[in-house]
Order: C-alpha cells, then sequence, then structure tokens
C-alpha cells in the first residue's frame, strides 16, 4: 500500500519533506515502482508550482521552476537558452514532457539525463530548499554517482537559474530514433567568438559517457582561443575522446560512444 | 476531479489513473500496453494536455479535467477524428487507437491546422506497429483541412 500526500504550497511541502520520497511527474519512479521498487510513502510536488510561471527572465538569468513540466519550461524560454529548449523538446515524448519536471531529470541523477549538459555547459546553478533554508549548488555538483545526488533527505530543487548565453550555445544528441530514446551521447556547448573567428569561454558537457554528466577539460582548452580551423577540430575532438569514460551497454558500446561523442563535436563546430 | 465531464471522487489518491479509468470507472478506451510511458496506448488529456495515464497518480491530478477517448464525442455522433479515422482506415488492430485519437484530438484544440511535423510531434510518444502511419497522418490531414 502507497500513501500518496498532496501537498499544494511549499509550506505544506516544508512540513512533509523527509517523511517520504519526493514525487515530482512520476515517469520515472512510476516505472521503477512498476519494476518492484517499494516506495511506501510518496510526496507529490507537482501541484506546487501550479500558477506561478515557469520561466522567470531577470538580469541575464533565466529561473526555470523545478517543479513546471518540461514542456511548460519549452513555452516559456520562448527562444531563450538555445541549448535547453533544445534539449527539452528531444525530451521523451509530448506526454511524457506534459508531466516530467526539470527538478526530477536532475534528482535522479541519471548519466543520461538529457536536460543536465546544457545546464553545466551553461555553468548553471540549483535553488535547493530544506528545513533549515535554502542554499545553492552548482548542476555540474548535484549528481554524485549513477542515481545519487547532494542532496539530503528532507531536501528538493525548487529552481534552476540559468546564465542567458552571451555567444553561441547548443545541444546535440545521439539515440536511436529522435523521440523515446535515451541518450548514447549527448553534447552540450557554450562559446563566444572574437573578431578574428576565435572561440572564447568554451565550455563542453557531455551525457552518458561517464558517471556523471561531464565536461571536457582537453577538448575545452584544444578549443579556447583558437579559430575552429581543420587542425584544430581534429585535435580537440581527440582531445574530447580521452576526455571521457564511456561504458559498454545495452544502448552502444564504449568505442562507438567515443567515436560519435567526437563526432558530435565536429558537427557542433561546424554549425 | 471530472471525468468526461461528470465530477468523481478518488477514494485511493495513490492508484494509478489508468487503473482508476479502467476498473473504477469501466472506461476501458484507454489500454495499458507497456505500463511504462513508451507506447502511449493509455494516452488521456489532463486540462487539455496529453499524459499517460499509466504515470499519473489520482490524487496528483485530483484537481484536474480528465478527458478520455469517450469523453471527445458523444454517445450519438463520433468526434471528427473518430470520423476520419474510419473514413481513411488508420486503425487496423485497435489497440493504439484510442491513445492516437486522443492525442490527435488534443492537439487539434491547441491548433487546428497542424502542419505534418506538428502531427509527427504529437503522435512520437504514440506506438502504431499495423499501420505504418501513413493512413493515420492521412486521416489527420484531412480534418486539418
Amino acid at each position: 500500500m502507497v500513501e500518496l500526500a498532496t501537498p499544494t504550497t511549499i509550506e505544506e511541502l516544508r512540513a512533509l519533506a523527509g517523511s517520504g520520497r519526493l514525487i515530482a511527474g512520476g515517469t520515472d519512479i512510476l516505472v521503477q515502482m512498476r519494476d518492484g521498487r517499494d516506495e511506501p510513502s510518496l510526496i507529490d510536488v507537482s501541484n506546487i508550482a501550479d500558477g506561478a510561471p515557469a520561466v522567470v527572465i531577470t538580469a541575464g538569468v533565466a529561473e526555470l521552476s523545478a517543479m513546471a513540466p518540461i514542456s511548460a519550461i519549452v513555452s516559456g524560454l520562448a527562444g531563450r537558452l538555445p541549448a535547453v529548449a533544445a534539449s527539452a523538446r528531444l525530451f521523451g515524448s509530448l506526454q511524457i514532457r506534459n508531466r516530467a519536471t526539470f527538478g526530477g531529470n536532475l534528482a535522479n541523477a541519471s548519466p543520461a539525463a538529457d536536460m543536465v549538459p546544457p545546464l553545466v555547459a551553461a555553468a548553471a546553478h540549483v535553488v535547493v530548499e530544506g528545513p533549515g533554508g535554502s542554499r545553492q549548488v552548482p548542476v555540474a555538483e548535484l549528481a554524485t554517482g549513477p542515481g545519487r545526488t547532494a542532496l539530503g533527505p528532507d531536501e528538493w530543487i525548487s529552481l534552476i537559474r540559468v546564465p542567458l548565453p552571451e555567444g553561441e550555445d547548443g545541444f546535440l544528441k545521439l539515440g536511436g530514433r529522435s523521440a523515446m530514446a535515451i541518450s548514447i551521447v549527448s553534447l552540450a556547448w557554450r562559446w563566444s567568438r572574437d573578431e578574428d573567428g576565435a572561440l572564447r569561454g568554451v565550455r563542453l558537457a557531455l551525457g552518458a559517457v561517464a558517471p556523471t554528466v561531464v565536461r571536457a577539460p582537453g577538448a575545452e582548452a584544444a578549443l579556447e582561443g583558437r579559430a575552429p580551423s581543420d587542425d584544430v577540430v581534429v585535435a580537440a575532438v581527440e582531445a574530447l575522446r580521452g576526455d571521457i569514460a564511456p561504458i559498454d551497454d545495452v544502448r552502444a558500446s564504449a568505442w562507438y560512444r567515443r567515436e560519435v561523442a567526437g563526432d558530435l563535436l565536429r558537427e557542433a563546430l561546424e554549425t | 476531479m471530472r471525468v468526461n465531464g461528470t465530477a468523481v471522487t478518488t477514494p485511493d489518491p495513490a492508484r494509478r489513473l489508468l487503473d482508476f479509468l479502467r476498473d473504477d470507472l469501466g472506461l476501458i478506451g484507454a489500454k495499458e500496453g507497456c505500463g511504462m510511458g513508451e507506447c502511449g496506448a493509455c494516452t488521456v488529456l489532463v486540462d487539455g494536455d496529453p499524459v499517460c495515464s499509466c504515470l499519473v497518480l489520482v490524487g496528483q491530478v485530483a484537481a484536474t479535467d480528465v478527458v478520455t477517448v469517450e469523453g471527445i464525442g458523444d454517445d450519438h455522433r463520433l468526434h471528427p477524428v473518430q470520423e476520419a479515422f474510419v473514413d481513411h482506415y488508420a486503425s487496423q488492430c485497435g489497440f493504439c487507437t484510442p491513445g492516437v485519437v486522443v492525442s490527435v484530438a488534443g492537439l487539434l484544440a491547441k491548433n487546428p491546422r497542424p502542419a505534418e511535423a506538428d502531427v509527427r510531434e504529437a503522435l512520437e510518444g504514440n506506438l502504431c506497429r499495423c499501420t505504418g502511419y501513413q493512413a493515420i497522418f492521412r486521416a489527420v490531414a484531412s480534418v486539418a483541412e
């Protein structure tokens, strides 16, 4: 027998936090429970954000509600944060996007979580709430391993703060098909170009190639301050393949992931 | 919660919406295909948005309007999408059809003249293994005109 609490305000949630597992859209938890996972006590957060805007833009930062459905975030972005929007549009199916949330995707801490690479490339933070108040955590430090996060049992994610891009940003994903596919490899990037075409402030983040979403420091260094000539691209692709630590699984081999991760970077640099 | 316009009560908030609809209310249009959000056979509209009713708990949508395939037309007249599916042979085995019809009805309510890309996006979460989708696209195009 599962107990479901349904708070509708932050105050009600604060009083309940820690007494059960948080469920937002439920698109992962209900599948896990169907597979036999025991969740005696669930706390629904899907009605707390009702009525509040899914996206608020202030002073160069987009604040995304962690508890709004991904489809509401896509409409609220209205063309801003192209990488986040590109990833969100490829997320699951329309039925899933109408329920699943950014907060749930982050808290689930899947190495293949599609919403995470654009947020890591953007140096986004999450606002974490708990009994003791709120704290900010870089998205890059939220997941500590597959299915594990830095969240305490009585904490929840309320907001994601994403700096608006000053230059270019984007997201590419390779999966079995465009909808409903868990990523084989995903890549998000941010960079600016100076007047000579050199890339500045390069940040790359990859999904499904390591236990958590990772940056690619070797490839970033290979691109930083350089125009992406053929030689530079070759060197960056080579460095990227050394930056990541993919595994063999049912979706792809480690070898294949290294190959296509480099291909995604090449495609990103050519767009 | 309202289901197809009628107020209903939810004795067990932790019950899956799909089970509540089928077992408690006898609305067996929505089907359980995969039970994990992959196939879309259980698609219903919640406040106008298509969702997989196998991945929603009743208590999460207690304050919403739910519409199933039984509620998009009425007892005497099919919804135009259902008429078009009949006319264009857009259903073969029929298991996916209630979910597909609900997804299309949800799309047309928001976007009466969708491009084919919009239709494909609206149906990316509805698997149909019989038709190959072409008859479905023809049916939707005939309603959207």
